[in-house]
């Protein structure tokens, strides 16, 4: 059997094998490997496939009993704790669709159609209303139900998405104020992300969710999600306005002084000239910020919100499942890097089309 | 006497507490032609930002086709619309094609609709002998080219005066001639024109007047073959020297 039948590729191939298995010492080294890699993965495989249960007919743990693979049907049994919370059983494709709705908001601003300024905004605050109506009710006939039954996966998607939308404004209005040509304003904001990013976030959220209803009167309160959330947004906003500032540093001085000489007024030259370059500039620590943010929304179940890792302890934590918490780990571990994995991608699927046209 | 463009009276610059600029005058009148040379860091560079408001000056007036430059912001971008710059990096904006380059300041400054600016920077593109490049980025030209392009995308906004600040310095040899017909046959068509630059031949070709300014003042002035042919000043003799030198 010759290597050149089994491969598409026998040049690639052979240098990897010739590379591996030159010397007798490599052969070693390389056997080795191969095999420990490959009893880790059979290990794994025995645990994770082969041995494992994959539903219960009685939604009892009765079929996990002496197994010794994994108990999956902790998952195929608590699945809707996890991805829904306490959302009210019967509304819960009201949940489902609102995620899914998300996901196709998501979808649509990778296509370069939508990429305008505008048009961008446009979609996100149309989607997201859309998620909001569908989640809170109250309109349309649905029934109205309180933030406080949200919960699950689209919790966390809801104040991660609401975190975005408002921060990504705020962050672009605090990177500008800091470059204000007036000293209080840029001043005044340098302290404001100064203060802001030297409290930790779990700070800043207590006192948006604890501190302040004895602070604020009562009508400028608003429900504690909006008051987490913008806290959120606020942190996010701290650090990304540092990304977007850096990014407008970059640029040579003769761009804003080019659109100066042409007679474009300030709002012009950074819509058209500066943002779009500066933007461009910073998406690589852009997408950074974005992936801590997302892992970052599991610290609102510290102030009371059962998030997809509250409801996954959940799902678990109820002494029947409870010998099943790694398979409910995973599964949530694997939300997560389906998330924050497809965000990494699109980040360096931008990064490819931007620079068409770039030198 | 023709109409004034442009009228600077007892102007003073300072950067903090370095004066730049000393007791500018200097008037210059519709369809005139100014080279403006001197050694590095004489203040030709800030003279001419002054008058777009680049920079700002501190003492004097700067009048500009009877608009007074002044705090006014209207003023400020009245004049910017009527005076288009061409600088010595190009200063292109590379996220946008040589086409939008061209439009973008028509159509927000001035309201063009989009067809007619399109319509405008393409004649101009011709005028400047690059139509084909249009839908290309800036960084997909050469030197010579994106020069020619900013002169485009100044000319866009019909401006009634061009100021240049050294536009052939930063180019290779053989892109220099390229840019300056451009600039010949833009002089002959009667733009007011105040170029910045130490392409003498230009100067003798086109200019109705040269200054020569050093350490932040006009030190001389002159139609061209009295400065070039029996400069008065020792300190234009010796600059004439060494740049005719090589
Ligand atoms: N933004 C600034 N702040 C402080 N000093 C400045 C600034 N810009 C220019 N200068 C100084 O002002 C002086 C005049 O500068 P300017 O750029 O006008 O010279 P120039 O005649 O154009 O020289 P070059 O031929 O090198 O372009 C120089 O000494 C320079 O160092
Ligand atoms: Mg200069």
């Amino acid at each position: 059997m010759s290597v050149d039948t089994l491969s598409p590729l026998p040049g690639r191939k052979q240098s990897l094998l010739s590379r591996l298995f030159s010397r007798p010492l490599d052969v070693v080294i390389s056997v080795t490997v191969l095999l420990f890699a490959a009893s880790v993965l059979w290990q794994l495989s025995k645990w994770a496939i082969i041995d494992a249960v994959w539903t219960s007919p009685d939604a009892t743990s009765e079929v996990c009993r002496g197994v010794s693979g994994a108990c999956w049907a902790v998952i195929d049994v608590r699945w809707r704790l996890i991805v829904f919370g306490l959302f009210p059983y019967e509304e819960q494709w009201r949940s489902s669709l609102a995620c899914i709705v998300m996901v196709i908001v998501a979808i649509l601003s990778c296509v370069p159609m939508f990429w305008t300024a505008i048009r961008l905004s446009a979609l996100w605050i149309v989607g997201f209303s859309i998620f909001y109506a569908l989640m809170a009710g109250g309109v349309l006939g649905l029934t109205p139900i309180a933030p406080d039954k949200w919960g699950g996966l689209t919790l966390t998607v809801f104040i991660y998405a609401a975190g975005m939308l408002i921060g990504m404004p705020m962050a672009i209005a605090l990177a500008l104020m800091r470059r204000a040509t007036l000293p209080v304003i840029a001043r005044t904001t340098g302290i404001i992300i100064d203060s802001v990013r030297s409290l930790p976030l779990i700070t800043i959220l207590f006192t948006a969710a604890l501190v302040l209803p004895f602070v604020l009167p009562e009508w400028l309160l608003g429900d504690k999600i909006w008051r987490v959330i913008l806290g959120f947004a606020l942190f996010f906003a701290a650090y990304e306005a540092e990304n977007i500032r850096s990014g407008i540093q970059a640029l040579p001085s003769g761009q804003e002084e080019a659109a100066r000489a042409l007679g474009l007024t300030y709002w012009q030259r950074t819509s058209r000239i500066i943002l779009p370059q500066a933007l461009r500039n910073a998406l690589p620590p852009t997408i950074n910020q974005f992936v801590i943010s997302f892992k970052e929304t599991s610290l609102i179940v510290i102030i009371g919100f059962f998030d997809v890792m509250a409801s996954g302890k959940a799902a678990y934590g109820s002494g029947e499942w409870s010998f099943a918490w790694v398979e409910v780990y995973v599964f949530v571990a694997l939300i997560y890097f389906i998330f924050v994995f497809s965000l990494s991608r699109y980040g360096a699927y931008l990064e490819r089309r931007l620079r068409v046209g770039q030198h | 006497m023709s109409e004034t463009a442009i009228q600077i009276r007892n102007m003073n610059k300072f950067f903090g507490t370095f004066h730049v600029l000393k007791n500018i005058n200097l008037e210059v009148a519709a369809s005139e032609r100014i080279v403006i040379c001197g050694p590095s860091g004489s203040g030709k560079s800030t003279l001419i930002r002054c008058i777009n408001r680049l920079e700002e000056h501190q003492d004097g007036s700067i009048n500009v086709l009877g608009t007074e430059l002044d705090d006014n912001v209207s003023h400020i971008d009245q004049i910017r619309r009527e005076v288009g710059m061409v600088f010595q990096h190009f200063n292109l904006f590379p996220h946008l094609t040589v086409l939008e380059n061209c439009t973008l300041a028509p159509m927000l400054a001035r309201k063009t609709p989009r067809g007619d600016a399109e319509a405008a920077a393409m004649r101009y593109l011709e005028r400047v002998r690059i139509p084909e490049q249009a839908a290309k980025f800036p960084g997909e030209l050469s030197g010579g080219q994106q020069q020619r392009v900013a002169i485009a995308r100044a000319l866009c906004m019909a401006p009634k005066i061009l100021l240049f600040d050294e536009p052939t310095s930063a180019l290779d040899p053989e892109m220099i001639s390229e840019v300056l017909d451009v600039m010949v046959s833009l002089a002959k068509d009667g733009m007011t024109m105040i170029c910045v630059t130490h392409e003498m031949g230009f100067a003798r070709q086109v200019a109705d007047r040269v200054i020569f300014m050093d350490k932040g003042e006009i030190v001389e002035e002159g139609a061209p073959a009295d400065f070039f042919g029996a400069p008065r000043n020792e300190r234009t003799r010796q600059f004439l020297n060494q740049i005719l030198s090589h």
